[in-house]
Order: C-alpha cells, then structure tokens, then sequence
C-alpha cells in the first residue's frame, strides 16, 4: 500500500543540513609560478595541523610528476567506455568527493556499495579504501581502474600500453621518468599529484596549533571539549600535540555496518521518496524492490582479511573539511553531521562485537550542537586553491 | 484545430498522393521535417544492448509495417554500432534523410542514412567528439531538427556529471556549431526567473513553435542519476535532491533564454499541439506525476501551470512518454511503473480529463501514433538500469490499432525472445518520403 506523505519545505530544512556551496576555484599561484610549483611547493610543506607529507623514497615529488599525475586523474579516456575518470567520483568542487550520491556510480552505471572518500589529505594515510584494502597511492589506482564496477578496463596492461598510444602523454612521461608509460611511473605521478591535495589551517587549528584564541567560537571549544572529554571521539579520531589526522588508521565496528545489514535484511515496509523539493512519497518497498537490482553486502575489512573478527570494521575515516564532504559513513548513509553525532549519542548499534569505545553519551541537544560546531571548524581555507589548480585544463576526452 | 478542420487538412494531404510533406506528424516532431500522414512503412527501434544477449551491442531494429508485406509486424533488419552506450532517443534531419540518434552514456552520436533504403537503413557517420566538441555537455538526448542544423540537448556535464547542461547544434554534415549552456542561479544569461523558479541548469527535452519563435526546454538529471540502479537511487536522498525543476522558454532564432518556470519534479517530454492559432504545450513531471500547460495568455506573456494529476501521484506512476493527436484533441500518457497508457481529451488544454486507460504490460515507455491516430506503437524500455528487474523485464515492441474507444493489439514483438535487447524510442519511415 502506497502512503503519500506532502512534507513542507520548511520541515524539510529543519530535518536536513543545508548543502554545502561549490567550491569555487582560486588561483593561488604568485607571480612567475605556474600551478605545478605551487603544488610542488604545498606538498612539500607543513601547513598549520598538519605534520609534513609522507613522501616515499623511491617516489620524491617533482612538477613533471605532478602535472602528469593530475592529467591521469581528469582523464576519462582512461576507463573501458571513455566515461569515468578518478574526478567523476572525486570532485574536486565537492572536496574531491562527491555529494551528489550517498555510493558511487561506475561504468555502465554499475552501483558501487561506498561512498566515495575525500582525497583531501589522502597523502596521510595508509592504509587506503574503507576497508584498507591498499597501502600506498603507488598501487593503489589498480583496483578502481581495473574494477568492473567502476573504470572497468580490462587489465591494467591495457591501460599502459593504451597511455603509450596517447600523443599527448609522450612529453609528459618524458619529462617526469625520462621514460615511457609503465605501471610503477603512472602511480608514482598519480601519488605525486594527490599528495599535492593539502589542506590545513582551519580554524581550529588556528586556534588549537596557532595560539590564536579568536580564531574559535565558544560554541566549537565547547564542542572540542565534548571531542576529546565526555563524548571521546578523539580515541579513535586523534590529535597530537603539533598536529592532527583526526584518525588512527585503524578498523573499528560501530555497530553501523551491521545496522545497515540489518536495513538490508529487514526492509522497511515503505521507503520515504523526495520526488521535488519539500514534496515526499512514502513508496511501498515491493514497489522499489521492482527496479532494484541486487546489492552484495558490505562486510568492510573482512573482504580483505577474512578474519571473522573483521566482520563490519572499517577504517577509521579523518574529519578535517566534513563540512564539505557530505554525506557520510563509508555507504554515505548519513546525509547530516547532526545524524552521525545521534548515531554515536545513541551508542551505535550495540551487539557483543562493538567496538566497546562506541557508548551511549548522553548528550544534551546544546552539546550536540557544539559538538557539530567543532567539526565545522575543521573545515580549511585554501580549499579552493586546490580546485583552482585542478581546472586549470578540461578534462581529457575523446 | 477541431476535428472538422482536421479532416479537411488530410483529405487534401491524401489527394495529393504520397506522404503530406509540411506541418504534421506521427505526430510529435520537429515541424520543420516533411511528415508520414499515409501508412508509415517502417519503425526503427533504437534499441539497448543487454550483456549476455545477442551481440550485446546497442542497434538500429527495423520492422516492416507495409500492409501486404510478407514480412509485415516482423523485424527486417538489425544493424549493431558497437558497445553499450546507453541508446535513448533519436531524431530525423530536417530533411528526413538522416536519422540521428545517441548514446547518453558514451556520448557517441550515430547518424543512420534511412533514405537510400528505408528497409535497410545503414551507418552513415559516428560523431565520437560530443563531450569534447561542446566544451564538457554530455549525454546528448533530443535531436531536433531545424533547417540545416541539428540542436541537441544534453542532459550532463563532464566535470561532475551532475545535472548542468547545455543545448549544442551541429550542421547537418555532422559539424559542432555552438553550445548553449542552459541557464543557472548563478548565471541566468538575461533570462528571468519567473515566481519561486530556482534556474537549475538542467536539460531534457526541446521543442519549438516556429510562428512564435518559441523554444522550450525541459529538466531531469544528471549521469549519475540517469545510469544508476533506480532502485538504488529511490533510496538514495543525496540523488533524489538531484532533478530538474523547471522549464525554459527560448527565443528560437537568437538561441537566448527568456524566463525559467518552476515546474517541479522532472519535467520531461514537451509537445506543442499542430493548430494554426494553439500557443501551448504540454509536459508532464516524472516524479510528481503531473500533466503541465506552458501558454501564452492574453497579454502575450508565456506561463505555466499544472494541469491535471497522471494517476495517483503518491504512487509515482512515472510518467513519460506523450503523444499528441495530429488534431490536438487527445493526447496518450504512457507511465512506466505501472505500464499503462492513458488517453486525455485536451479539445480544453487549460482543463485535460482522462477519457480511456490500458495497461500495456508490467512496463511501459515510448509512445508512438499515426498521423491519423488509429495506430498506436509502444515500447518497453526507460533506461537500463532503471528498467524493471526479473519477470517484469519484459521488451517489446507492440502495435495496436485505436479505434476510437478501445486499443486493439496488432502485434507484438518480443525484443528479449530475439536476443535483440531493450527497445526504446520509436522512429517511422517510408519509401514514399524520398520519391518525387
């Protein structure tokens, strides 16, 4: 049975944070540098938060290896059907992630069961993937550009030898090897590129790392103080003394992989539709169920390790710039910050396998609202730098 | 237009032998083209690929409806042209010679010659430039036809594949010309927003009423939303926030856009009625299920409002395909989810009723008529990933004779039972077209 369920706009701002602007591109670059040496020069910096990037050894940054790298990433000639390049899903005006859809969509439309991550940062970490399934941006790309479900090329072989067709790359391997197109040089110029994708200096860390004491509202160091005292985020989100991920690389289960499992099992009888702004339809889920195809489940790292253990773990994600990356949780089941902090308030979803930090709270509304305003004030100025060096170029196409 | 003058137009059509080459249709395309107002010959069916059937390619289907003919209601030919690139709609040259179709996911535009032999079209050119050409437009969706050009609207962009889009022409040999970026909040490009219409940038379909140098343009979504599962984004809020809102009217010669109306809940298909004095047209929303007039009122000043409802709207219905009598006195409303089609008597446009329903089968898209409306033609595909799943699967092409009160099956071809794949739109040709 179909029930129809008109919402007013108005209610629907109340339940739903607004979305975040674009970001728009800015041209950080001063006089006489072109965009690859301003990259160059911000991976190779320390910004306010921010320990130095992690450059390998054996993969030193260079301008040709970044102007490289950044064509790879823009080019959708790089997937089996010309349609899907790393920034299809990694926008870069939606902080190198997309808000368009809770998970991503890949070649031929096929349904990806995550959400795609910010690459914002992504040269701090290790492992990669929610599930940590890769350690390095070196090797990384293999698995989204050979993946049937999203760039769906055949072999990665055949992604370098159709490079080595490509006129327009022959300089450009030249330039950053002295040397054609192979596996080990395109990741070393994709790594080079995406560590270039630094931001610090929010106001937080103004604040927390700068000394600046005006650089905070009350409201965030309330929120800060829930963060690392009552509500202990900062046990699986950490900071240090100089500088903060927010993260400790490590898998949790939060009870949220096995909600949604549960979802997934046990559907609802009808599924809230928004079919134009303000208007809502409660669908009848057989009706839904009619046009869906179906969905594996999402077991998080134990599709890595197959240790039962592992069973609905993922890693944990960093929090610098949430403001501009909705939605959240590694399916983006959450469109809201207000939505995560009820989840952990509530203390997951308990069950004899969650992680024992994940509690009840026992927040009050006045401290969830503080602690959203402290995420908020992760977010990094200087973001559109990053955009404004991404479109320099179109993107490559046919 | 009634149904007298109606009459009179085609009686004198027929008295001059062969097909009426000036301002009617089979009956819902570009009014610059010459039209079929005999028996129409042939269907070409734009038809999708399907992995594991066939040769999986998307192809060019042709089926005889010559009367007579020993192949009549079969499929006579079947013309691959590589890959799966997500086949939607089509549209003949102004001079119907051509026929060009595209791919809204790989962007490639195939132009078909149908008139050297209309049984047996074959692959004139491939434009694989689209996105590249128009500076980032991807998914090119109607092909409409003016005199030496073809405009083209697409549905997304190649920076995020969201909903922002333009309008992009090419000449009739297959050129790009200009691309025309729809208008946005941001940059509304001297067009007005009209009431609480939010200019969203988004494109659907285009159509034109030449004595009022009137262009409209319509809105749904973006790639990512138009090659997802539908399932999967019927539960997706971030995508369901992600449709088009509005309507554009355009200045036809000057390709300007002059206002934005909020019509909200993707409007898709447009169809001007063929009246020498009828200044409307109608679209119908997608998702809110609803039938829109846009009409010029007694100032001269173009609006739009709703209707009439498509069904029960809370069970979204999903309308999509329309066709209006060449008489403008009925129009059929196909809806996907429950695969039936609906006739309204539109003889008011401001005050449309349904008059007449069938279901057609567990899906339904395109609709396709008769210059005299007693043929009715449907098929069975919306998209690839939003098709039904399993049993409800179901591809055809069907014909149906109307007479009036009651939809009389002609025939029926099974597209999945041919390993031939998903049958989307609709395109009639005949010999007659091309003969002196």
């Amino acid at each position: 049975m179909i029930r129809a369920l008109a919402l007013s706009l108005s209610v629907l701002a109340l339940a739903v944070q607004a979305a975040p602007e674009q970001i728009a591109p800015a041209n950080c670059v001063v006089a006489e540098q072109g965009w690859a040496e301003a990259a160059l020069q911000r991976s190779l910096s320390a910004p306010l938060g921010l320990p130095p990037v992690p450059h390998p050894a054996d993969n030193p940054p260079t301008r040709a290896k970044i102007e490289l790298g950044r064509k790879l990433f823009f080019d959708r000639r790089l997937s089996i059907n010309k349609t899907m390049s790393c920034a299809m899903c990694h926008v870069p005006e939606q902080g190198f992630a997309n808000w368009e859809l809770a998970t991503a969509v890949g070649v031929e439309g096929r349904s990806v069961n995550r959400n795609a991550p910010t690459l914002i940062n992504v040269g701090y970490l290790s492992p990669l993937f929610h599930d940590g399934r890769d350690v390095a941006l070196e090797t990384q790309f293999v698995s989204p550009m050979t993946a049937r479900n999203e760039m769906a090329n055949p072999s990665i072989g055949h992604v370098v030898a159709l490079l080595g067709r490509l006129p327009d790359y022959r300089d450009l391997f030249a330039d950053a090897f002295g040397a054609g197109p192979s596996l080990d040089r395109i990741g070393q110029a994709l790594g080079a590129y995406q560590r270039t994708l630094v931001a610090g200096d929010s106001p937080f860390d103004r604040w927390y790392f700068g000394g600046d004491e005006a650089a905070l509202g009350a409201d965030a160091q309330q929120g800060f103080a829930l963060f690392t005292g009552k509500a202990g985020c900062a046990g699986c989100h950490t900071l240090g003394d100089r500088d903060a991920l927010f993260t400790d690389q490590l898998f949790h289960d939060t009870g949220y992989g096995r909600l949604r499992a549960a979802q997934r099992d046990n559907p609802p009888e009808t599924v809230p539709v928004q079919v134009a702004p303000g208007v809502v339809h409660n669908l009848d889920f057989a009706r839904v169920l009619s046009v869906s195809a179906r969905r594996d489940p999402d077991l998080g790292r134990y599709a890595v390790t197959e240790d039962p253990a592992d069973r609905w773990t993922f890693r944990t994600p960093g929090l610098r710039n949430l403001a501009v990356t909705p939605p959240y949780m590694h399916d983006g089941g959450f469109s809201t910050l207000a939505q995560v902090i009820d989840f952990y308030d509530r203390g997951g979803r308990p069950h004899p396998a969650q992680d024992p930090a994940i509690r009840p709270l026992g927040l009050d509304a006045g401290e969830k609202r503080a602690l959203e305003a402290f995420l908020l004030s992760l977010t990094s100025d200087g973001l559109g730098c990053l955009v404004g060096a991404a479109r320099t170029q179109p993107p490559d196409n046919h | 237009m009634n149904r007298r003058e109606f009459g009179t137009l085609t009686a004198a059509a027929l008295a001059v032998g062969g097909p009426f080459k000036a301002f009617a249709d089979e009956t819902c395309q570009s009014p610059y083209m010459p039209k079929i107002t005999g028996q129409e010959e042939f269907v070409y069916v734009w038809t999708l690929g399907v992995e594991g059937m066939g040769d999986e390619q998307d192809k060019l289907v042709t089926i005889d409806l010559r009367p007579g003919s020993d192949t009549r209601g079969q499929v006579i030919n079947s013309l691959s042209v590589g890959g799966r690139n997500e086949a939607h709609h089509g549209g003949f040259s102004a001079d119907r010679r051509y026929f060009w179709t595209g791919g809204l996911d790989t962007n490639r535009i195939f132009i078909f010659d149908v008139h050297s032999d209309p049984a047996n079209p074959t692959l004139h050119k491939t434009i694989d430039t689209f996105v590249k050409d128009s500076g980032g437009v991807v998914g090119p969706h109607t092909f409409f036809a003016l005199p030496g050009s073809m405009m083209i609207s697409g549905l997304s962009n190649d920076a995020d594949h969201g909903g922002r889009t333009a309008l992009v022409e090419y000449n009739d040999s297959g050129d790009y010309v200009a691309t025309y970026w729809m208008p946005t909040q941001d940059d509304m490009q001297g067009a007005a927003a009209i009431g609480d219409a939010v200019a969203d940038g988004y494109g659907y379909d285009i159509r034109a009423l030449i004595r009022k140098n009137v262009m409209l343009t319509s809105s749904f979504t973006g790639w990512s939303n138009y090659m997802m599962d539908f399932g999967q984004m019927l539960q997706d809020t971030e995508a369901m926030k992600r449709f088009g809102n509005t309507v554009v009217q355009w200045d036809l010669h000057t390709r300007q856009p002059k206002k934005v109306f909020n019509v909200p809940g993707a409007p898709l298909e447009i169809r001007f009625p063929w009246g020498p004095n009828a200044n409307w047209a109608y679209t119908t929303t997608a998702l809110t299920s609803q039938l829109w007039l846009i009409y010029e009122d007694e100032d001269g000043e173009w609006q739009a409002k709703a209707v009439a409802d498509i069904g029960d709207p809370a069970s979204i219905p999903l309308p999509v395909d329309i066709s209006i009598a060449a008489d403008d006195q009925t129009l059929w409303i196909n809806s996907f989810m429950d695969g039936k089609t609906r006739l309204f008597d539109i003889s008011d446009p401001h005050n449309p009723h349904q008059i007449y329903e069938k279901v057609i089968d567990r899906q339904v898209n395109m609709v396709s008529q008769s210059w005299d409306g007693k043929r009715v033609y449907f098929s069975s595909s919306l998209l690839a990933n939003w098709d039904k799943k399993g049993a409800d699967d179901v591809q055809y092409l069907r014909a149906y004779n109307w007479d009036g009160t009651e939809l009389v099956e002609d025939f029926n071809i099974d597209f999945y039972a041919l390993n031939l794949g998903r049958a989307h739109i609709m395109r009639f040709g005949s010999a007659a077209l091309y003969t002196s």
